[in-house]
């Protein structure tokens, strides 16, 4: 059980105008699961990838099993029996599961052709293991985000790797997701498998970690057994000072309606949906996935039809046909999807904060952009949030998961609008910036905006809201005042 | 170290500026082996000679920016020549013909753009604008050619048409054309939406971008562009007729993407293209100059032309180093 799998030595790794590792050494047992945590944009991705041979680092030294390699791409790695599940899964979505399992090396039958009966038994004994089920001639872009990450844990046991790595696999999964995820985990754990586990939930790192390693601007800081070490510790360590981990008080007063919902359809996806949002005040949806949650908001936004149902603005019916519309009805959303929908990875940071709402820059009519002004919003933002990035002109691409969440969240800061629609603001975001992003929240609505809040997590939904909706398969379920809030209470409405 | 980063400092130089300097290798070489290269006759003469499909460039520029295609615009160049001509000639109605011209060529435009702007807003399928526009091409190209019935309309002498070819002024076109372009693409929030959505279409859309409108203003552009060519390139030939505009459409891309401008969206841009329009043109004359055969000619453009799109693949890449996909 002490026998070192894995050793990272004095790794080295710089970006222009961003030093992501600076000599790190690293050190994983065999047959543990090693959980990694730190801050956003603190290097844990960039290790994983060194470690992985998407990056070469710039200087250090990797040993598996006592003997140095040398890790120069993925196939490298995969043939020293290491995988890594990327934050951003890394699928081909227009094939089949059985497809992407075999991707690069199709087996072929006798006569040269490709082998899909084999690679169909293969495919479908291997999540017989894991018991789940999915077919294996189904095309990826049908499958849920946890299909999609279990798809990507089958290929990696069917790759027979050794060391598993998963960089923030629960993010886009529901609790029984995450429930199901870890049985999986402890199975591959007796069979002596290694996993590496990057989470910013510290629930999980408790339930699933032996050994946590904490990261903070790009440097180690400490590896300890899970045991005996409080979740306030490891913050402490990630962020360099002690956080409040409660949620924080507000005063907001909560007003008039200013958007009502009648009997909202949309087809096939709402039913006959009501509800009302106050000036000042977070309503909170609350639902497992396929709930709805997200249809509904975007029907709101102008993104999906009405096919049924009135909505009013500050008493007045309105009929929103396009996000343009909605965002000069002064609504905005900020999407739970952020690489597809949240911003444009190949922009730059500056203009990814500043798109939503470029009229607000401009001389004149929309005539000039003033970059100056442009220019000036992003640096504010940057810092405001702490986005952590070398320049307004970094591409998006390049910083971390979590920092680009930050951008999305910036973007619709800078929008003004009155009614903000957050659908998992948190996703990916680390202890600390959550707890910012609560800041805000409550900063918003102390101002008189109103919040349409969807999150997964319920801890942070019954945190934050003043009233909870819960919906299930299109379905309004039900409606909970605060002094209602119990977890047991929302997931019974959920799951009826 | 700072070796490698000095290094780095000169590949980045050579990557950024390669055309520039491809340019200036060119323009050295030409004039050292011929006389007339560097003169004010031939740089007006080359200029005069790029205006048209110049223009044809930049408004299609718009469009592959945003990560469309448009091929249609030769046809609208054949298409607004005949009908600028015979309205000049027939019917004596100067303005109203070059008008006239011009809303052809920006109803063609929209025609594309309302088109694809309704297939691509739900489903992403930006791929469909390559071949709608193919067959818009196919089709207005026919239209030409049944209105004119395939005969050769000379110009009107004298019209206010007649003038558009003269001397300078394709070379004032041109320069406007740069300017207004440059103007909407870099300082309006219009353009900066071009580029977004060239980026990410939907999340252009989930940002509150008017994503079908600016489809449809870009084609609308893009068809009007080709119509100001197509009136500039009638007066300077002297004639229009049912094929003046065929092939210029590969021309005016090539140098849409030899001034760097990735087809795949969201980059590049327009004095890039005036850049990649120089290019081309001073190397079609400096082919010429060196007496160089059709043939062989045809073949070092066609290299050219490869050789740009590769160094700017690799300047990407480059740039991207140490960011491999994750
Ligand atoms: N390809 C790249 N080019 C430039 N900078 C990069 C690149 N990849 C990562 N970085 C930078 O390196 C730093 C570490 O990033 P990394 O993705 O490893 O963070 P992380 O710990 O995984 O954060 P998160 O919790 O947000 O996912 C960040 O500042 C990021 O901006
Ligand atoms: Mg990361």
């Amino acid at each position: 059980m002490s026998e070192i799998a894995l050793e990272m030595r004095n790794i080295t790794k710089t970006f222009p105008g961003v030093k992501a590792l600076n000599q790190v050494c690293f050190q994983v047992k065999k047959g543990e699961v090693h959980a990694i945590v730190g801050e956003n944009g603190a290097g844990k991705s960039t290790l994983m990838k060194v470690l992985n041979g998407v990056y070469q680092a710039d200087s250090g030294q990797i040993f598996l099993e006592g003997k140095e390699v040398k890790i120069e791409n993925i196939n490298k790695a995969q043939e020293l029996g290491i995988s890594l599940i990327f934050q951003e899964t890394n699928l081909i979505p227009q094939l089949s599961v059985a497809e992407n399992f075999f991707l690069g090396k199709l087996p072929k039958t006798k006569v040269g052709l490709v082998n899909w009966k084999y690679m169909e038994e293969q495919v479908t004994s291997i999540f017989s293991q894991l018991n789940y089920k999915i077919k294996p001639k189904e095309v990826v872009v049908n499958l849920s985000a946890a299909d999609k990450q279990m798809v990507e844990i089958a290929r990696a046991i069917s790759r027979n790797a050794k060391i598993i790595i998963m960089d923030e696999p629960t993010s886009s999964l529901t609790d029984v997701e995450v429930e199901n995820l870890f049985s999986i985990i402890n199975d591959l754990k007796k069979k002596g498998t290694t996993i590496i586990f990057i989470s910013h939930k510290m629930e999980e790192i408790f339930t699933i970690a032996d050994t946590v390693s904490i990261q903070r601007d790009g440097e180690m800081i400490h590896t300890a057994p899970i045991t005996g070490l409080t979740s306030d510790q490891i913050v402490e360590w990630m962020v360099g000072r002690s956080v409040d981990t409660e949620f924080p008080a507000r005063e907001s007063k909560i007003g008039e309606v200013v958007l009502e919902a009648k009997k909202v359809c949309r087809k096939n996806l709402i039913y006959d949906v009501d509800f009302s949002l106050h000036k000042g005040e977070v309503l909170g949806f609350a639902g497992l996935v396929g709930a709805g949650r997200t249809e509904l908001a975007e029907t709101i936004f102008g993104e999906g039809k009405l096919s049924g149902g009135e909505i009013y603005l500050h008493g007045k019916k309105v009929s929103i046909k396009n996000t343009t519309q909605a965002i000069r009805h002064s609504i905005g959303m900020l999407t739970e999807e952020r690489k597809e929908t949240g911003l444009a990875l190949d922009a730059s940071v500056k203009s990814n904060i500043v798109i939503a709402k470029l009229s607000k820059l401009c001389f004149g009519k929309n005539l000039f952009i003033n970059r100056k002004a442009e220019k000036e919003v992003a640096d504010q933002y940057v810092k405001e949030l702490k986005i952590k990035t070398p320049s307004i002109n970094q591409t998006a691409y390049n910083l971390s998961g979590g920092n680009q969440q930050k951008i999305v969240i910036a973007k619709w800061l800078f929008s003004d609008a009155d009614i903000l629609i957050f659908d998992e603001p948190t996703r990916g975001i680390d202890v600390g910036a959550k707890h910012e992003i609560y800041n805000i929240m409550n900063d918003l609505v102390s101002k008189g905006k109103s919040i349409i809040f969807i999150s997964s997590e319920l801890p942070e939904l019954m945190g934050m809201s003043d009233r909870i909706i819960v919906m299930h398969e299109g379905h309004k379920k039900g409606e909970l005042l605060r002094e209602e809030f119990s977890s047991e209470g929302i997931m019974k409405l959920a799951v009826s | 170290m700072t070796e490698k980063g000095k290094k780095l400092d000169i590949v980045q130089v050579l990557l950024n500026y390669g055309l520039i300097i491809a340019l200036c290798i060119i323009i050295v070489i030409v004039s050292i082996s011929t006389e007339n290269f560097l003169t004010v006759r031939n740089i007006i003469n080359i200029l005069r000679q790029v205006a048209p499909t110049g223009i044809m460039a930049l408004g299609v520029v718009a469009v592959i920016v945003a990560g469309h295609m448009d091929l249609s615009i030769s046809s609208t160049v054949t298409m607004s020549g005949v009908v600028c001509v015979s309205y000049v000639k027939y019917l004596q109605a100067d303005v109203k013909g070059i008008c006239l011209a011009l809303l052809t060529g920006a109803g063609i435009g929209l025609l594309n753009g309302a088109i694809i702007a309704n297939i691509t807003s739900k489903k992403g399928r930006k791929g469909e604008s390559f071949i709608i526009t193919y067959g818009m091409q196919a089709a207005i190209a026919a239209a030409a050619l049944l209105y004119t019935n395939g005969i050769y309309m000379n110009l009107q002498e004298k019209s206010l048409h007649s003038f558009f070819g003269k001397g300078y002024v394709p070379i004032i076109i041109f320069v406007l054309t740069t300017v207004i372009l440059e103007y909407v693409m870099k300082c309006t929030p219009f353009g900066q939406s071009i580029y977004y959505i060239g980026s990410n279409e939907a999340a252009a859309r989930m940002s509150g971008i008017n994503v079908k409108r600016n489809t449809m203003i870009i084609f609308t552009i893009s068809g009007f562009f080709a119509a100001v060519a197509g009136v500039v390139l009638t007066s300077r030939v002297g004639a229009a007729s049912s094929t003046s505009g065929n092939g210029l459409e590969l021309d005016a891309i090539a140098a849409v993407v030899v001034g760097g401008t990735a087809l795949s969206g969201g980059k590049g841009g327009v004095m890039k293209t005036v850049l990649g329009v120089i290019v081309m043109g001073v190397l079609s004359n400096a082919l010429r100059l060196l007496n160089i055969d059709t043939y062989p000619q045809m073949m070092i453009r066609g290299v050219i032309i490869i050789l740009a799109v590769l160094l700017d693949v690799f300047a990407t890449q480059f740039k991207a180093k140490g960011g491999a996909k994750a």
